[in-house]
């Protein structure tokens, strides 16, 4: 449009404050951006991890009262069930790291690849998996952190059995939202016998995988009405909801850091109208002269709310792409310490760079539109009384 | 010669509309970030807090917690007999066996969350002396009853006096509630512990035992006891290095914050910078006399500096009064803050704004006024006075 | 000079009929302008002159249309202003209308060539059209050598030039200064007055000046002399146009010798 010229001439009138306005709004985008990827970073990890066919199955009471081992091979009949896998809770720590920083898990070697057919094994990977009574499958993000190859020994101590375990890793999934590390039930049963304990009896959970999707529901319930009456009911619910259920109630925390962040990021954005306004001030006498030649209230609104758009999407652009840029260091930063490991899980997604663009270039307008529409709507003659 | 400090105090006072913007925007992040640090140093001021320097947690080796440890009842009834260990006014050893156990608990809003069920013998308000039964009374072994903290009460289904509270395999009768000076225990239920570990069908009657000892000098000598004996492998700690242990998964989060309040006072001192320098433009001429009459440019300077600095402290004050404010509202309106994921329970914790958390706000505040003002007094000591007074 | 003449020539560009214009400062109630009837005829170069507080400024306003009267009509060149919405006078302003002013003519950030161009964006013209009609209006003024230059690298008499040369470039019937040799220098001052009048003269264009200069009265063809608020006729006026051309000193007084009106 033939304004731009002159739109943007006024935004380099004062670089320095153009650029430091520019670099409020761009801090306020990136503090709102992050925030959102928090929720949407979850949401992501959900969609992506969890899939619409699969169920967890555990204890009613809670999934530390467990399940007798031998409901997996009902649960495996029920009508509808493709694949049914007991996977329990090993709580291994790996030496180096002192605690537990990646969840353990002792599972059925022969069901597990057909209960979780979208993480990416290798077939021989798998087959390895049931040659070898020591093997252990991996997460990619596991593997990278500690730097772990195929055919390499890991050490695990059990912080919940009392054992330690020595593993041979014979596959990766090939996947970096799955940080699992699964090995053979029978390898943790032996071991608990040979220390004249009656071994792995029980299963810490059961996840299943649904020939139709549709059909979900339905085995769900069959699911729970066959344990009703037993020693250990059961409380079916779809991946999702559980996964979501396990991320706890940190409800009240990302509550209070959302309001006071957003309030934060409101009052820079109000600093950044307040400059917007002093510079509309400044002109004051140009913008008289401009309505005296004969420029329209509306064309001169629209050019001041114009210049404040452009500032701000620039502004917001940059900002969008600091965000990236942070949430990637964050991810390198996650794998140094595992303390830091939930910093990794700062993801951004497309929405969320929608939505920072978007709320520039509303704080843009916003920003641009008191002291433009305050600038343009008095009459001429007000305007030049004022100046001169 | 120096220029006296009303100069800089004058000056923000003669625009106060922007100096109280400027100052708005710093008390903000302040109140941002003395919040945010407060949540965090409340979490682990409520888990620290369980620990009681006199007592001794004992736990199976290897276990890095209460939840994952288990204890053979052939071990406790050896151990509760060591020397060092207190007794009461009866002779008993203050020896406290307990079964921690989480199950699921449905909360009010039809949300569900891990709970803290700590299964216990009377001894064990012995022990932990600093939980006190508040109203009711304690329960009754073998009745299914329970006591329930103050963090818990109201929060889930069923968690008021006299009404059942549905976990595990049953129903459990409210009888008591308890206090326990704003630490942790404050969000647990405690049960019978012979009553809890039938519900949870544990082989193991105990997860672990907390002590109480003696005196402080046979403290070392009694860990050292049961690390030492060779029929049961267990490891005694500190209670207070226990839970200073757990309390370390929340500091993570204070990363997070910092992070989040680094930025967002960057964001303020860009705000902060721009207001400073319109003021420089606007005083040009006021400066070039101020030069002209033969004032340094140090002198300028820090009379810009102070300034800055000024508005930061105002800023400060403000927001950490704030922040006090709404820590103490939050805490009427939405009772304590639930932490979920960081511990694998939930945690009712009170918000509050203590010192350290202050200090660091302080820290983030100057650091914006220092900063954000840097520029714009550089620019109005390097300013020429000739040129300064032409422009005027 | 030329003596006005009515017989036989165009229709004035500019009648105002009873006007009278009042409005609030503060306190006090300002009387700007009392029942003032004048008309201008085309192609004419007319100041309006008298001491601060006499309405000339409001006079210039509502016969440029950035103002309205509380009473009376304004008719310029056809248009009942009275008629016209703020907007549309705004519009009227960019077609009919060439401004300028004392002090903020020009837009610091644009060089003499855009803001020359400047009212050309409220028109159709293409880019290309824009410039070389700004073009042609700075080499009228004679500056086209600094056509690139921005406003910081001019002086105060080149920088009038480019505002007149902005008034110029839409090509309107009338032009209207205010005040436009106020912060200049008498070399520059005379420049401009006579740069404005080979506007009359060569372009046939109307113009309107209010000014307090005397050398003015050199220049214009009429001049009409207004104090708090009333125009003065007759007698009044010789005395203030006496006045004026004393209190500047002999030479001027010479040269006001010749203005019969």
């Amino acid at each position: 449009m033939k304004y731009l010229g002159f739109i943007l001439a006024n935004l380099g009138r004062n670089k320095l404050r153009s650029a430091l306005t520019g670099g409020a709004i761009m801090l306020a985008v990136v503090l709102v951006c992050l925030l959102l990827t928090m929720p949407a970073g979850l949401n992501a990890i959900l969609d992506h991890a969890a899939s619409n066919t699969r169920i967890s199955v555990h204890n009613k009471a809670g999934i530390v009262y467990a399940m007798p081992y031998a409901f997996t091979r009902k649960v495996r009949q029920v009508d509808g069930v493709a694949a049914a896998v007991s996977s329990t809770w090993f709580g291994g720590a790996f030496e180096e790291a002192g605690r537990v920083t990646f969840p353990n898990f002792a599972v059925e070697v022969e069901h597990i690849g057909a209960v979780y057919p979208d993480y990416p094994i290798a077939a021989e990977q798998l087959a390895d998996f049931q040659r070898y009574r020591d093997g252990a499958i991996v997460g990619r993000q596991t593997m990278r952190k500690y730097g772990w190859r195929i055919g390499q020994r890991v050490t695990l101590r059990s912080t919940v059995w009392p054992v330690t375990l020595d593993f041979r890793i014979v596959g990766e999934i090939a996947n970096d939202r799955a940080p699992h590390f699964w090995f053979n039930r029978e390898y943790l049963d032996q071991a608990l016998k040979a220390m004249g304990r009656p071994g792995l009896t029980i299963a810490g959970m059961i996840w299943v995988r649904a020939a139709d999707p549709n059909r979900v529901n339905a085995i769900m319930r069959e699911i729970d009405d066959m344990s009703r009456n037993s020693e250990a009911e059961t409380a079916c619910e779809t991946e999702k909801s559980f996964l979501s259920n396990f991320f706890g109630s940190l409800q009240g925390f990302v509550t209070i850091i959302l309001i006071v962040t957003a309030l934060v990021a409101l009052c820079i954005v109000f600093i950044a109208a307040n400059t917007a306004s002093m510079g509309v001030r400044e002109r004051a006498g140009e913008i008289a002269v401009l309505k005296a030649i004969g420029f329209g209230r509306r064309v001169i609104f629209g050019t001041l709310l114009a210049e404040a758009a452009a500032l701000s999407v620039v502004a917001g652009g940059t900002g969008v792409l600091v965000t990236i840029g942070l949430t990637k260091l964050l991810q390198t930063f996650a794998t140094w310490n595992d303390t830091l490991g939930p910093l990794g899980s700062f993801i951004v997604t497309v929405p969320v760079l929608v939505d920072g663009i978007f709320l520039s270039v509303f704080v843009g307008m916003l920003a641009g539109v008191v002291p433009s529409y305050g600038a343009a709507r008095k009459p001429v003659v007000e305007s030049l009384h004022e100046v001169f | 010669m120096p220029l006296p400090l009303s100069y800089s105090l004058r000056n923000l006072r003669a625009r106060p509309a922007r100096s109280v913007m400027t100052a708005g925007v710093i008390a903000l992040v302040v109140i941002a970030c003395s919040l945010f640090l407060g949540l965090i140093s409340s979490l682990k001021r409520t888990v620290v807090s369980c620990g009681d320097p006199r007592n001794l947690v004992v736990m199976r080796k290897g276990s890095d917690n209460d939840g994952s440890s288990q204890l053979s009842l052939e071990a406790f009834q050896a151990l509760r007999f060591f020397d060092g260990i207190a007794r009461d006014a009866e002779d008993q050893p203050l020896a406290s066996p307990e079964l921690v156990v989480q199950p699921f608990f449905r909360t009010r809003g039809g949300g569900r969350e891990n709970v803290l069920v700590r299964g216990v013998e009377p001894v064990a308000l012995l022990v932990h002396d600093s939980v006190r039964i508040s109203a009711g009374r304690m329960f009754t072994p073998s009745a299914h009853e329970a006591v329930v903290g103050r963090g818990v009460r109201g929060r889930y289904a069923g968690a008021e006096l006299g009404n059942e509270l549905e976990f595990g395999r049953g129903r459990w009768k409210v009888v008591g509630i308890f206090d326990a000076g704003g630490s942790s225990f404050e969000s647990e239920v405690w049960v019978d512990v012979r009553e809890l570990a039938n519900d949870a069908k544990r082989v193991f009657p105990y997860s672990g035992l907390r002590l109480r000892v003696a005196s402080p000098a046979e403290l070392e000598p009694l860990m050292r006891r049961i690390d030492d004996d060779p029929r049961y492998a267990l490891d005694a700690q500190r209670e207070t290095d226990y839970y200073a242990k757990q309390s370390e998964s929340a500091n993570t989060l204070y990363i997070l914050v910092i992070g989040i309040a680094v930025l967002a006072g960057i964001g303020a001192g860009f705000g902060a910078s721009n207001t400073m320098y319109a003021a420089v433009q606007a005083r040009t001429a006021e400066i070039g006399t101020l030069r002209a009459l033969g004032f340094s440019r140090t002198t300028i300077l820090s009379a810009f500096e102070i300034e800055a600095i000024a508005l930061s402290a105002v800023g400060f004050l403000i927001g950490a009064a704030a922040s006090i404010g709404l820590s103490i509202l939050i805490g009427y309106a939405m009772g304590g803050v639930a932490f979920g994921a960081a511990t694998f329970t939930t945690n009712v914790v009170t918000l509050r704004v203590g010192v350290s958390d202050l200090l660091g706000a302080l820290l983030l505040s100057i650091v914006i006024g220092i900063g954000g003002g840097f520029g714009p007094a550089w620019r109005a000591a390097r300013m020429r006075p000739i040129e300064a007074l032409r422009k005027a | 000079m030329d003596a006005p003449s009515t017989a036989g020539a165009a229709p004035p560009i500019i009648v105002i009929r009873n006007v009278s214009r009042r409005y609030v400062r503060g306190v006090d109630d300002v009387h700007a302008l009392e029942n003032v009837s004048l008309s201008i005829p085309t192609g004419h170069f007319v100041a309006f002159m008298g001491p601060s507080g006499s309405g000339k400024s409001t006079l210039l306003n509502l016969v440029s249309g950035i103002d309205r009267p509380n009473q009376g009509d304004v008719m310029v060149a056809g248009a009942a202003l009275n008629d016209l919405t703020e907007d549309d006078l705004a519009h009227w302003r960019a077609r009919h209308v060439g401004l300028i002013f004392q002090f903020f003519n020009l837009i610091p950030v644009l060089t003499a060539r855009d803001n020359v161009a400047l009212p050309l964006l409220l028109t159709h013209l293409s880019k290309a059209e824009r410039r070389e009609r700004a073009e042609t209006a700075l080499r009228v003024v004679g500056l086209d050598e600094r056509m690139d230059h921005y406003p910081r690298t001019l002086s105060g008499g080149e920088q009038q030039r480019v505002a007149i040369a902005r008034a110029i470039v839409t090509d309107p019937d009338l032009i209207v200064a205010d005040e436009p040799t106020g912060d200049l220098d008498a070399r520059n001052a005379e420049a401009i007055l006579g740069l404005l009048r080979q506007l009359k003269h060569d372009f046939g264009k109307t113009v309107i000046m209010v000014t307090h200069d005397p050398r003015a009265l050199r220049f214009v063809d009429d001049a009409y002399h207004l104090d708090k608020g009333i125009l003065l006729e007759g007698e009044d006026a010789e005395r203030a146009a006496a006045a004026i051309l004393m209190a500047a000193g002999g030479g001027a007084a010479a040269a006001g010798a010749r203005l019969g009106r």
